[in-house]
């Protein structure tokens, strides 16, 4: 009783539907025995983890998906201990150094070294390397990638690595060319509306045609979301006829709050407020840049027209400046201070020359 | 003299500038001489000089010189101390008396100080006659604009004390008018020749005077334009009026209360010049307060005061007229407070015969080969007191040490069961706290002597562990006659024992890592002791005398008042020689925070190379010794953003605003970032309405987008680089430019939003906290789930929320069995349901949550889980070193690999059902299935393996 999501996951490259000629790729690549390493990118809900692991699936066969988990402890420089989860297969092992936060990189030097280090012991094995996936490698820091580089030329033999992000940006060149890309763009809508479909077909009902395209809209791209939505749906209608009405996030619902709270009164003890409902989303673990984007695009849908541009431009900017600094919420705070500040003054149709 | 004047006269009525430079050079040379030369001379000195510089009233000059000779005698009686005619300030003082008659002697009187006065900055000619000239020049009539300029090159070339003592008060104040004040930039040009025409006659009525200074001001008001410009002028105002030369006592016997923002001068300032004219500042005003001092944005409550007790208000200018005219006669004052001085005085003089008497004693002895010649001695040696009379302040708790030193001997016979008039006599020993300086150590000899007891002193010179304090003291000897023996290790020296013995341990708090355990052994040493003892402490409240609490009595000495304390001081001053008026006792004394060792500490250097004091040279010397306190960061984040640090009259530089930041460097940028939107910004004090908001709105985005600069710097800081050099600019950005736009009242000065601890640092915190378990339900459904965390918490959560969560609160109970099987679906246990409460955000909170959820139904999920077994993914690598200890009681310990083995069926399960799943048949998914198999699975396995993995789960 999984999610649909779990349920009706593809195992191999052959039951992925979107992006066939990619599938192709990896299907080929799998058999030459030549395999590189990998860099699968692209937003998130495009189908990267199962893409990656129908890749497995077609390397080393079914063993691949014997999972098991397995909890590690490192001391860190300072003696504080940090505790790595590391998911493997006979096969295949994956690890999330980010987890370690600014240890990263002891992540990447111990154990991959590690592994990199020994031999496929599996005789009966179909390869003679192993796989390690590195999970959101675009947030090793620069110290992990550094010590990746070398680690990837040197145990070449023993091992591939698969890394797997979001964006290649903050990803060092060496890195890159170390790599061969792949890119897993989300899927259009027919290609999502398709995927609904037959994932309603297993279900056991057809979706109509109206609720598939009201959810594609609704998720953007993103695949993983739309399946949520669709089950969530057919729990609440089990029909999907009429009306529908799509139930958004609890964060979500908070991040418009955020919005119209910005909008409906500009001043520092309004600021306060919406300063305590963003420590609020903070420390519930949605990611700053989300929010951001979350509540910046709400926020355009309500304002002037002329005013749109200048909002999202001050949201890309302090969006930057949120990923270099490290105190999410300032930047977060100026944001929303300098569009109070724009709105007020658009509203009372001041001259906004100095804000350049 | 006479001659004197004619010469001038002639001169002033040339009307000529440059005769004015011929003329009044031989004036101020001629005056110097004089000067220098006797009393007698200087007080003709004084009134020749008056003519040169008020040609016009040569009437009123005349008047005047009968006038000095007796505000003079008058001051020498009033100031005892202070007044030596050889003595180069003297002419300073005396000077401003002849203002006995007020209303025409005003502007000729002050023109008078300003010649003397620059005499005596710098003995070089040139000076004064520049001085001369200036003054002069302003006074000519049809030169007005050369003069004013002159005036104020003068000014602002040289502005000190000095120099803004030596002009007069209506030219200045002419100055700050047309010139200086920045508010009505265009009117000031036109106006120059009727002002200068008028302040003198204002000056001649004093009620006029004042109308016509604050005339002006109101009128910018109206002006909107004019008022931007003085805001983008920014501060100017600061330093524009000249501290006047009033008499030194203009204001004694006056109680002022400040409140609001003064225009020319910051708040210290304002209080440093009521306090240099002999007036008393007080905090609130109560009946008692002679006028208040107004400034801008005034707070409300003591506006209310003021009306409540009908006070006098002044406002900045006319404080300022108040110091310059006001003179105290002795017939004044009336009968109490004469009386009261002279009770002061008779005293003073006795305290000084009986120190003399003393010392004339202790030389004889001294001769005698005895003692040490006093004068070679510390001056907190030489003039320690003597007698309990002589100790300042805390009367109260030294009689109670001495009583309680008195009957010690009664209630050790007694057993210490009688507690007395103080209950006091139930305690074996007492333990004196305060600050340094006050007089503790003093008290406690004093006292001990006083009572009969040889004192014996351990201070943190003296080892005092454990060991030490119990073998040194021989405290488990019962005789004393071991006591006696002991102690020759223990640092009494060779002072003689007997049973009048008492035990001083000095710097009690200063028992540290070098004296360890030696707190206890005192405390034991306490409760068995057979002589009094009496331990000192600064700090009451460290952890380190807690063991003290129940064993002494609690003798808290306070800071003594000034007023306690200045007595005894000027009484040494006499002694000294040293000649050093009250007021700035006063002010050494509150700079050292009554701390008497450091005042005589202070005086004794200054001795080295002076005779007298001044104001503001004991200022500087206070300055000099202030003791470095470090300030909170909630009074550090109350100051930053209080209405005065950056003030248009503050005179704090850049540097020392930083400074701020750097006491607390961590947390100052935290506090100003929560805070920073409290105050009411000052710099929208002239804005109304709509203007006002946008204004606002303007600021409150400058300093958040500073904070967010800071915010990088602070990454490049604590970054992998740590550019520590890059302080100072996070100090700009993350304190000084926000707090620069955003300070005004209301931060801590309103009752309703006090500075309030940084969220930031709880939020923090909170946020690692969940991101953790986030981690750990990620983990979980890892098996599952492809998601990374941030997936799990955007998608998966509120997906799950109606399969775990909802029904619990629709259904309650019934729904237990269905929400427990969606669990395990996922391999996430009952914290990990916690957990996902917890992230709830919105509607989704946790406690409006749990509040839905029935008793019922929690208790039964919790039952029923706690009752069944449950699939999970992996042991935790902590538990897994733990386990050995941990199953040794549950019975014999499974294999860890067979723990594996369980989860490891899972996926297998999985994967030959595949092949069913790929036909479409949903029912038979071994998903469905899985968890009764590995029900099945676990059953089949030792029942130790349940239990091994049981205590884990609940």
């Amino acid at each position: 009783m999984s999610l649909w999501v779990d349920q009706y996951r593809p195992r191999t490259l052959d039951e992925l539907s979107y992006h066939k000629s990619l599938s192709e790729r990896l299907k080929s690549l799998a058999a030459s025995g030549d395999f590189p390493h990998m860099l699968f990118y692209g937003p998130s809900g495009a189908g990267k983890k199962t893409r990656i692991s129908c890749t497995l699936r077609q390397l080393f066969g079914a063993g691949v998906e014997k999972l098991k988990i397995d909890q590690r402890i490192f001391l860190t420089p300072s003696k504080r201990k940090m505790e790595i989860n590391i998911v493997q297969s006979n096969y295949h092992i994956e690890i999330t150094p980010s987890e370690a936060g600014n240890y990263d990189r002891l992540v990447i030097q111990e154990i991959i070294k590690e592994i990199a280090q020994t031999q496929q012991v599996d005789l009966s094995a179909k390869q003679r390397f192993k796989v390690v996936i590195i999970n959101e490698a675009d947030s090793l820091s620069r110290d992990a990638q550094a010590a990746l580089r070398r680690t990837m030329e040197k145990y070449m033999s023993n091992m591939r690595i698969i890394l797997c992000a979001n964006s290649t940006s903050r990803l060092i060149a060496p890195i890159r060319s170390r790599c061969l890309l792949i890119r897993v763009a989300a899927p259009n809508s027919e290609e999502m509306s398709h995927v609904l479909d037959n994932v309603a077909r297993r279900a056991g009902f057809t979706l109509p045609e109206e609720a598939a395209q009201k959810i594609v809209d609704d998720s953007g791209g993103n695949m993983r979301k739309a399946i949520l939505v669709l089950e969530a749906l057919k729990m609440q209608s089990p029909d999907l006829n009429g009306p529908l009405s799509i139930a958004k996030p609890d964060w979500e619902t908070y991040c418009h709050k955020v919005a119209d709270m910005i909008i409906a009164e500009q001043s520092p003890a309004q600021v306060m407020a919406v300063r305590s409902k963003l420590y609020e989303l903070l420390s519930h673990c949605i990611p700053p840049t989300v929010i951001l984007k979350t509540v910046a695009e709400r926020v355009v849908d309500k304002v002037d027209e002329s005013l749109k541009a200048d909002v999202m431009h001050w949201a890309a900017f302090y969006e930057v400046r949120m990923r270099v600094g490290s105190k999410k919420i300032f930047h977060l705070e100026a944001w929303v201070v300098k569009v109070m500040s724009l709105y007020k003054h658009f509203f009372y149709d001041i001259d906004m020359s100095a804000f350049d | 003299m006479p001659p004197a004047t004619a010469v001038k006269k002639v001169t002033g009525k040339s009307g000529d500038l440059r005769m004015f430079f011929g003329g009044s050079k031989p004036s101020a040379s001629s005056q110097k001489s004089n000067g220098s030369s006797t009393a007698v001379a200087r007080s003709g000195s004084s009134q020749t000089l008056k003519p040169t510089q008020s040609q016009k009233s040569a009437a009123v000059a005349i008047s005047d010189d009968d006038e000095p000779p007796k505000p003079r005698s008058l001051k020498k009686s009033v100031n005892a101390l202070a007044i030596d005619d050889s003595d180069d300030e003297a002419p300073l003082k005396p000077a401003p008396k002849p203002k006995a008659a007020p209303s025409q002697a005003a502007p000729s009187k002050k023109r008078k100080p300003a010649v003397i006065e620059s005499s005596d900055d710098d003995d070089i000619t040139p000076p004064p006659k520049k001085q001369a000239v200036t003054s002069q020049a302003n006074k000519a009539k049809p030169r007005p604009s050369t003069a004013s300029k002159a005036k104020k090159t003068d000014n602002d070339g040289d502005f000190d004390m000095k120099a803004s003592d030596s002009s007069s008060e209506d030219e200045f104040v002419d100055d700050d008018d047309n010139e200086d004040k920045p508010r009505k930039p265009s009117k000031k040009k036109k106006l120059p020749p009727p002002k200068k025409a008028s302040p003198r006659k204002p000056a001649a009525d004093k009620a006029k005077a004042s109308t016509s200074e604050q005339g002006p001001k109101p009128a910018p008001k109206a002006n909107w334009a004019a008022k931007a410009a003085k805001l983008a002028k920014g501060p100017a105002a600061q330093g524009s009026k000249p501290i006047p030369d009033g008499d030194p006592n203009a204001l004694a016997g006056l109680a002022f209360v400040f409140t609001g923002e003064l225009t020319a001068f910051a708040r210290e300032e304002a209080i440093d010049m009521a306090k240099r004219f002999g007036g008393r500042v007080v905090l609130q005003p109560s009946s008692k307060t002679d006028y208040v001092v107004l400034g801008e944005d005034a707070g409300p409550k003591k506006m209310e005061a003021i009306k409540k007790h009908k006070l006098k208000t002044l406002d900045e200018d006319g404080f300022l007229k108040l110091i310059a005219t006001r003179k105290v006669k002795d017939s004044d004052l009336d009968e109490k407070t004469r009386k009261k001085m002279e009770k002061e005085r008779a005293e003073m003089k006795k305290a000084v015969k009986e120190m003399e008497q003393r010392e004339k004693a202790e030389q004889s002895t001294s001769k005698a080969g005895k003692g040490i010649d006093p004068k070679t001695q510390l001056w907190t040696t030489r003039y320690a007191p003597q007698n309990l009379k002589e100790i300042c302040g805390n009367k109260a708790p030294v009689e109670r040490l001495e009583q309680w030193l008195m009957d010690w001997q009664g209630s050790y016979k007694a057993g210490f069961k009688k507690p007395g008039k103080n209950m006091m006599n139930v305690y074996r020993a007492v333990l004196i706290s305060g600050p340094p300086g006050i007089g503790k150590t003093t008290s406690a000899h004093l006292c001990a002597k006083l009572a009969g007891y040889t004192p014996i002193e351990l201070n943190a010179s003296d080892t005092r562990s454990k060991k030490l304090v119990e073998n040194g003291m021989n405290i488990n000897n019962s005789s004393l006659d071991g006591y006696i023996k002991g102690t020759q290790g223990g640092g009494s020296g060779d002072i003689p024992l007997t049973d009048r013995t008492c035990l001083i341990m000095d710097e009690v708090d200063g028992m540290s890592a070098g004296d360890r355990g030696g707190i206890g052994a005192l405390n034991a040493m306490i409760k068995k002791t057979k002589i009094p003892i009496i331990c000192i402490a600064n700090d009451r409240n460290s952890q380190k005398m807690k063991p003290l609490y129940s064993t002494t009595f609690n003798l808290s000495f306070q800071k003594p008042q000034v007023n306690s304390v200045r007595s005894r001081i000027m009484t040494i001053i006499f002694k000294e020689g040293l000649k050093i008026p009250a007021n700035v006792v006063d002010q050494l004394i509150t700079g050292a925070q009554s701390d008497i060792r450091q005042v005589l500490n202070m005086l004794s250097t200054w001795k080295l190379s002076n005779q007298s004091m001044t104001f503001d040279e004991g200022k500087d010397m206070v300055k000099m010794n202030e003791k470095y306190h470090i300030l909170s960061p909630f009074d550090i984040t109350s100051k930053v953003l209080g209405p005065y640090l950056f003030s248009s009259t503050a005179r704090e530089t850049l540097g020392e605003k930083m400074e701020y930041y750097f006491q607390d460097h961590s947390f100052v940028p935290l506090f100003i970032q929560e805070n920073y939107l409290k105050p009411t910004p000052s710099r929208l004090k002239n804005f109304d309405g709509v203007e006002r908001q946008l204004k606002e709105l303007e600021l409150m985005d400058a300093a958040a987008s500073s904070i967010s600069d800071g915010d990088l710097v602070d990454a490049l800081i604590h970054g992998p680089e740590q550019h520590w050099s890059l302080m100072p600019l996070h100090a700009v950005c993350s304190t000084i430019r926000p707090a620069s736009s955003m300070y005004g009242a209301g931060a801590h000065y309103g009752t309703g939003n006090p500075i309030s601890f940084p969220q930031w640092l709880g939020q923090n915190s909170k946020q690692n906290k969940l991101m953790r378990q986030l981690g750990d339900v990620q983990i979980r459904m890892r098996l599952k789930v492809s998601g990374d965390k941030n997936e799990i918490r955007q998608s998966y959560i509120p997906a799950l929320f109606p399969h775990i969560v909802k029904p619990l609160v629709d259904e309650g109970a019934e729904a237990v069995d269905d929400v427990i099987q969606r669990l395990d679906d996922y391999f996430l246990s009952k914290e990990e349901w916690d957990t996902i409460i917890e992230l709830g955000v919105g509607a989704n909170q946790d406690e409006q949550v749990l509040k839905k959820i029935t008793s019922q139904a929690k208790s039964a999920f919790t039952r029923k889980y706690n009752a069944a077994e449950h699939p999970i993914p992996f042991h935790k690598a902590t538990d897994l070193g733990k386990a050995p200890k941990k199953l040794a009681a549950g019975g014999p310990a499974p294999d860890i690999e067979d723990a594996f083995e369980v989860d490891d069926e899972v996926p297998d399960d999985a994967d030959d059902d595949k092949g069913k799943e790929d036909q479409d048949d949903v029912t038979k998914d071994s998903l469905i299935k899985m968890p009764k198999r590995k029900k099945a699975a676990a059953a089949g396995a030792t029942a130790a393996k349940g239990k091994a993995t049981k205590p884990k789960k609940a």
